[in-house]
């Protein structure tokens, strides 16, 4: 006997962000490194920052630590990565 | 296998499926990754709309909205897995309550489901709701111990699974994960307790049922069956959470434990009740920095050895729960996921979250 049975996920479409306009370059811009704070960030994101500086001759280098590694990065990281020309999040564990 | 955009009924909109018989669903729902693994009980629209007439909610009824990834969560999705887990319509209102706890901010529910760390959500039960649908608190606890907390854990699971894509390397990158995962759900022995129930403790009124839910890792089961001296029972239970401070995280949250029939009479001899117990665990249960170099941690003690971490911020993030069978003085100490940054949330079932507080005369 055919029976009918239901979907059981959401079905709803998520709208797709667009991407931000890609870079040409990196020399001279304004880098934002978002860190999940966790034990191995030092590392991790001070060897990304010494590469934008000495293989990429990026200006500045600016980094943010969020301050719940399991949640989102609050407004005011959001908000103040509107004036980096780039961001980078990474876990670093 | 036929498909349309609505079910048959007139308030279901998910989409349906036409199959030949209850095997072809298994099958079905298992290539399309909508399972844990286990059968599921095809969600037919007769068997949802019973479990949405039983709570009185129209399909499209709002439960809630996941914070961080926007999603929102609808009674009809709901209750098309609350029927695959096992669900009967009475179950409902729990898995209902559960995901509007869930829901709260302060759950932290993605991180919840998403972390490396692994942790299931426990499900605790409290007041009336918990005869009315056949929970058991003796034996087997934490394992199968009654239909009810079984279909319910699981139907928290499979919803997770299916509305959020909580499925493994997916949104969910538990590096382990634990057996919690399928099903991890639980109902409080208030009458064999002598002591105000957990979701009393937590503001719930006496008459209300209750649910409570907390990111949870795996139970720590401890045994402790040679004294009768609180101090001493409650020693062991301090131990293993000193322990996980060490061997896990040494960030405060809450913890629960689970005290079985035997500790809790040689509590009542010695007039312990919840308060006497809390303080006890908060002041016991705390560590050294320094003590992370016993467990091979050494190298991020640095120049706070001395500071003193405490598992319990303070004795009321203690969640006690009176549960387990007549005989054996076995416990289990149930650590948080993610310290305090994911609190434990307890909600009244049925209540109306939405509505106006009552004015005082």
């Amino acid at each position: 006997m055919m029976i009918r049975v239901l979907n059981p996920t959401s079905e709803s479409v998520v709208a797709t962000l667009n991407p931000a306009p890609r870079l040409t370059g990196l020399k001279g811009k304004t880098v934002g490194l978002i860190s999940n704070g966790k034990e191995g960030t030092d590392g991790f994101f001070s060897h990304i920052e010494r590469l934008l500086r000495e293989r990429y001759q990026v200006a500045e280098v600016v980094l943010r630590i969020k301050s719940n590694y399991s949640a989102p990065a609050e407004g005011e990281i959001i908000e103040e990565a509107r004036s980096w020309d780039l961001a980078i999040s990474g876990l670093g564990d | 296998m036929k498909t349309a955009s609505n079910a048959m009924t007139d308030s279901l909109k998910s989409q349906y499926f036409d199959l030949d018989d209850v095997g072809d669903a298994q099958e079905f729902y298992h290539s399309r990754g909508w399972t844990d693994g286990f059968p599921i009980v095809p969600p037919t629209p007769e068997a949802v709309q019973a479990c949405l007439d039983w709570v009185n909610m129209p399909a499209n009824e709002l439960i809630g909205i996941e914070p961080v990834r926007e999603r929102s969560i609808e009674a009809e999705k709901l209750a098309i897995n609350a029927v695959m887990a096992g669900c009967l319509p009475a179950h409902f209102p729990v898995v209902v309550s559960a995901w509007m706890a869930m829901l709260k901010d302060e759950f932290l529910l993605h991180g919840a489901t998403a972390s490396t760390g692994g942790c299931a959500i426990l499900v605790i039960l409290n007041g009336s709701i918990r005869q009315e649908i056949g929970t058991r608190s003796d034996f087997n606890v934490l394992g199968s111990s009654d239909r009810a907390t079984s279909v319910i854990g699981r139907a928290i699971r499979l919803a997770l699974i299916n509305i959020l894509q909580v499925s493994p390397g997916a949104i969910d990158r538990s590096t382990l994960g634990h057996p919690g995962k399928i099903s991890y759900c639980i109902a409080e022995d208030e009458e064999g307790s002598g002591w105000p129930s957990l979701a009393e403790s937590r503001d719930i009124p006496k008459e209300a049922s209750a649910v409570t839910v907390f990111a949870a890792g795996a139970p720590r089961q401890i045994m402790n069956e040679w004294t009768r001296k609180p101090e001493e029972i409650l020693d062991t239970y301090a131990a293993e959470m000193r322990a996980n401070l060490r061997n896990y995280s040494i960030w405060s949250g809450n913890y629960v434990v689970i005290m079985p029939p035997q500790h809790r009479e040689h509590m009542r001899v010695a007039g312990w009740k919840r308060k006497e117990i809390a303080n006890y665990l908060f002041e016991k249960a705390r560590i050294k920095r320094s003590e992370w170099s016993t467990v091979g941690k050494g190298s991020v003690v640095r120049d706070k050895g001395d500071t003193e971490y405490c598992a319990l911020s303070s004795p009321e993030h203690l969640l006690l729960v009176a549960a387990g069978g007549p005989a054996g003085g076995f416990g289990a100490v149930i650590p948080p996921w993610l310290g305090a940054k994911s609190q434990a949330v307890t909600v009244a079932i049925g209540a109306c979250i939405d509505c106006e507080p009552s004015i005082p005369n």
